[in-house]
């Protein structure tokens, strides 16, 4: 119990722990989101539980540090005990006001990877023959699909395709534009499933992500699907082929 | 024991249900396809009440089916050991018995709910029935017979405990196997229709029946099969645990306390072995899916239900860490267990920190300051499939190794080579420990298909290494010398109350998981050929699916409790009458003592 001997109470370091390992995932950068965060300070937290309650004596130690004041003890295990009892309600308080201030943000979103989509609609995508075969891919189709990348992905998704365009850092929220080099994207979907999201899959609602929609819907020309040019079905299975060629990854089957 | 009229009821009870079903099912299987393609009942949303009643019906079924088969594992171990130890064989009767308690109970419920699924998908959805009828008529004809069948063993097991005892015990080892038996067909018959729905085959493009063998075998059959006899069990070991978890809380002498701190122990032994290979149980029935569908694992893995794995995630970490925390407080049973003890530190953290990186997601719901679009570096790096394999399999490493530790305590190895012996053996564990992280780092790097290949290596390394050591610990733990007794029924509460979470978080679980097998297919009845058109084909948001599922849960012990009550109050009187406090099968006294 001697603070001399780096012996501190048991709940002091459970507290130590505790805000240490906070401090450091609010320290790191870039930022780690805070449900995250919250994810993995419950992790911490289970494991001070085990650690404390694993051994009777260590229960006894740690109630005992609260309860059982005795008279002749070090002013600084009296300044320990009332620091953290002090603690839990600022930290309660700290939330409260935290999740109540006002704030200007758009609400956290849930953000799935690939939107989903049946069945029934990627069945009636058929692929041509001369794009379905990875291996007959003829190379001026490739060409032509690099043409009409850089011309219209590229501001977003890259020259390299690895999701860093110059205008990439402007969507950043709630996702930024796919980085196709990561095995995250292309590489988990077939090609009907590509070929969904360039014509109708893109855009699906104004705050959940910026892809374009590289078709006007025939029902509705008015419709705000940010693309600038309509592509021919032609054309965009030529773009995809050159997502796959350029990024080296084969849809998958 | 157990009045005659009461259990001749009940058997007629289950019968008469199963009896309903058949019949709703012959009726509409002939009035058919004139009428609508759905209808509602008594105004409720169909899908959702089909879905409460699968669920509940799903888990009664798995309880009914995992019980007697490790109840039957335990009586078989008793009856062993009956000419060499009888009252060892007597407390392992016991065990067996103790847990089979709930069955006919549980039994009755799920027979009331499976007629309720029955009746509800018959009638709200009688189109998609007629066509399931037509694929799958004969296994409907089959189906109640075994059924039936089980009913009777199950009955007639459970029944004859006391009267089919000495001699005559090789009997009732025989029913509890046929039990068993009739209960697997049972559930692969079932497995076969829900399958169908996921990944038919069979049929030609519009759905018409080609071959019933192929329908029956299709490619994700043998996968939820094997996938559900494993987590039946856990979920039968971690609900008996908490049993007798209750059972212990409630006792007042010491001998109760005693024989249900074995069982909470054997209970959750048995749940926390089986789950070591459900991980790999659902992988390899992720991998059919997959292969069937490239749109499910979409729809899975980045799509709408990717969500329900982030969630998975979590509540298997507090699954096993609950697990491991129970056996880790075990060691207080043990006097002179301290040696041992001062190792739980550092298990903790190895398991906590495992465990944080296996539930990081690659994702995660950000505001708009922390948004880095989706990925992070960090959680970009950790949050894909081979360092959580990584992550994963060294816990299970962690959780072996503190197992191996616990063998120790309070006995003194006699072999003269303990010490060179031990060496190597704990050396073979961090071996293990080591290939498994190296196979896992070169994956990380290597291309897709490699990836699984080596998350399969770390596996198979895992089981070599177990299988290595244990088969050391057995040598070298020959006759040794015990020189502290377990003292059973000396766990604290505490332990006994992580019991009794761990059967809701399984259950949770198990509802979570059920949703997210039946959900992928989206708006489709039979995927790819019976479209849903009905207005609730949709699936819910999140937060609704939390709520349901959460009710579910209750809904589940709600009902396992007022069965449970009112069996214990049939039971009342008898032990009333032995004037011995409660049970009578408490009858293999001085346990313990
Ligand atoms: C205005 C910026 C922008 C432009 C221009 C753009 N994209 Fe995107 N794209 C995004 C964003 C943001 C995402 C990620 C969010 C999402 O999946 O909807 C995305 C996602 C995608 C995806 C889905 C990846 C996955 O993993 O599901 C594909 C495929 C894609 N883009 C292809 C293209 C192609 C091809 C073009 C050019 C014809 C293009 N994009 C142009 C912003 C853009």
């Amino acid at each position: 119990m001697k603070l001399g001997a780096f012996h501190l109470p048991l709940p002091t370091r459970a507290f130590l722990v505790l805000a240490g390992l906070f401090l450091f995932l609010k320290l790191l950068r870039p930022v780690i989101p805070g449900s995250v965060i919250v994810l993995y300070m419950g992790f911490v937290i289970a494991g001070i539980v085990i650690h404390v309650t694993l051994r009777d004596e260590r229960m006894r130690e740690f109630a005992d540090f609260f309860i059982a004041e005795s008279a002749g003890e070090p002013a600084a295990i009296r300044f320990q005990r009332w620091g953290l009892l002090a603690v839990i309600p600022l930290v309660i308080g700290w939330s409260v006001y935290d999740a109540l201030r006002p704030t200007y943000a758009p609400p956290v979103e849930i953000f799935q990877r690939h939107p989903t989509v049946g069945e029934e609609i990627l069945g009636s995508i058929k692929v041509p023959d001369w794009a379905a075969e990875p291996a007959k891919w003829n190379p001026e189709a490739i060409a032509r699909g690099k043409v009409l990348y850089e011309a219209n992905c590229a501001v977003c998704h890259g020259e390299k395709l690895d999701g860093q365009g110059p205008a990439a850092e402007g969507f950043r929220y709630p996702i930024r534009p796919a980085n196709f080099q990561d095995a995250g994207t292309i590489a988990q979907l077939t090609l009907p499933y590509v070929y969904w999201r360039l014509t109708v899959g893109g855009i699906q609602n104004q705050f959940n992500s910026a892809m374009p929609r590289w078709t006007t819907p025939a029902d509705d020309p008015e419709a705000s699907t940010l693309h600038s040019y309509d592509f021919t079905a032609d054309e965009a299975w030529k773009v995809i082929m050159y997502l796959y060629r350029a990024t080296g990854y084969e849809p998958r089957r | 024991m157990g009045s005659t009229p009461a259990w001749v009821n009940r058997i007629v009870g289950v019968l008469v249900a199963g009896c309903l079903l058949v019949v709703a099912q012959c009726v509409y299987a002939q009035g058919l396809p004139a009428g609508p393609e759905y209808r509602s009942v008594l105004g409720m949303d169909s899908r959702l009440a089909v879905w409460i009643a699968a669920q509940l019906h799903l888990m009664f079924a798995a309880f009914v089916l995992a019980v007697p088969m490790f109840a039957l594992f335990i009586e078989y171990l008793g009856w062993r050991v009956a000419k060499t130890n009888p009252r060892e064989a007597q407390r392992y009767d016991w065990l067996a018995h103790e847990m089979a308690r709930l069955l006919p109970a549980a039994y009755s419920l799920t027979a009331i709910t499976g007629a309720l699924l029955g009746f509800l998908l018959f009638t709200a959805y009688p189109k998609f029935m007629a066509y399931m009828t037509g694929i799958f008529g004969p296994t409907f004809v089959v189906y109640p017979l075994f059924f039936v069948a089980e009913t009777l063993c199950l009955y007639l097991w459970y029944y004859t405990w006391d009267r089919l005892q000495g001699e005559r015990k090789w009997l009732h080892l025989w029913l509890g196997l046929l039990l068993n038996v009739f209960g697997t067909i049972v559930m692969f018959i079932a497995d076969a229709w829900a399958t169908f729905m996921m990944t038919p085959a069979g049929v030609d493009q519009q759905g018409a029946l080609i071959s019933l063998y192929d329908a029956v075998w299709n490619p994700g059959w043998m996968p939820l099969n094997i996938h559900r006899l494993v987590a039946n069990i856990t979920f039968g070991a971690l609900l008996c645990s908490a049993y007798a978890a209750y059972r212990f809380l409630i006792a007042t002498r010491e001998q109760d306390r005693a024989l249900y701190d074995w069982m909470g122990y054997t209970g959750n032994l048995i749940a926390l072995f089986t789950m070591l290979f459900l991980p790999f149980a659902g992988y390899y029935f992720g991998f059919e899916l997959f292969a069937f569908s490239a749109t499910y694992g979409v729809t899975l893995m980045g799509g709408v239900l990717s969500w329900l794995f982030i969630i998975q995630a979590i509540v298997i970490a507090v699954l096993f860490i609950g697990a491991a925390y129970y056996s880790w407080l075990g060691l207080l049973r043990i006097p002179g267990s301290e040696a041992q003890q001062r190792w739980s530190p550092v298990f903790n953290v190895a398991l906590i920190s495992g465990f944080v990186v296996w539930a990081t997601p690659h994702t995660m719901a950000a505001s708009i300051e922390e948004s880095t679009g989706g990925f992070h570096p960090i959680l970009g790096a950790l949050g894909v499939m081979a360092p959580k394999m990584i992550a994963v399999t060294l816990v299970l490493v962690v959780l072996y190794a503190s197992y191996l530790l616990y063998r120790r305590a309070g006995r003194e190895t006699t072999v003269a080579w303990h010490r060179q012996g031990t060496t190597i053996q704990w050396s073979l564990v961090g071996l293990t420990a080591l290939a498994i992280t190296a196979l896992g780092v070169y994956g990380y790097f290597a291309p897709a298909e490699v990836r699984i290949k080596t998350s399969i290596w770390q596996i198979i390394v895992l089981m070599i290494g177990i299988v290595a050591t244990f088969a050391l610990d057995l040598v070298l733990l020959r006759g040794a010398r015990t020189v502290a007794e377990v003292r059973w029924g000396t766990l604290p509460r505490r332990g006994h109350y992580v019991l009794i979470m761990l059967a809701f978080v399984i259950v949770w679980l198990m509802a979570l998981m059920g949703y997210a097998r039946s959900g992928v297919r989206l708006n489709w009845h039979v995927y790819g050929i019976l479209q849903d058109t009905s207005p609730g084909a949709g699936l819910p948001s999140l937060g609704e699916v939390a709520v349901i599922i959460t009710a579910i849960t209750f809904i589940f012990f709600v009902m396992l409790a007022a069965a449970f009550a009112i069996s214990g109050l049939a039971k009342a009187p008898d032990a009333a009458s032995g004037g011995d406090g409660r049970a009578p099968a408490l009858a293999p006294s001085g346990e313990g003592a």
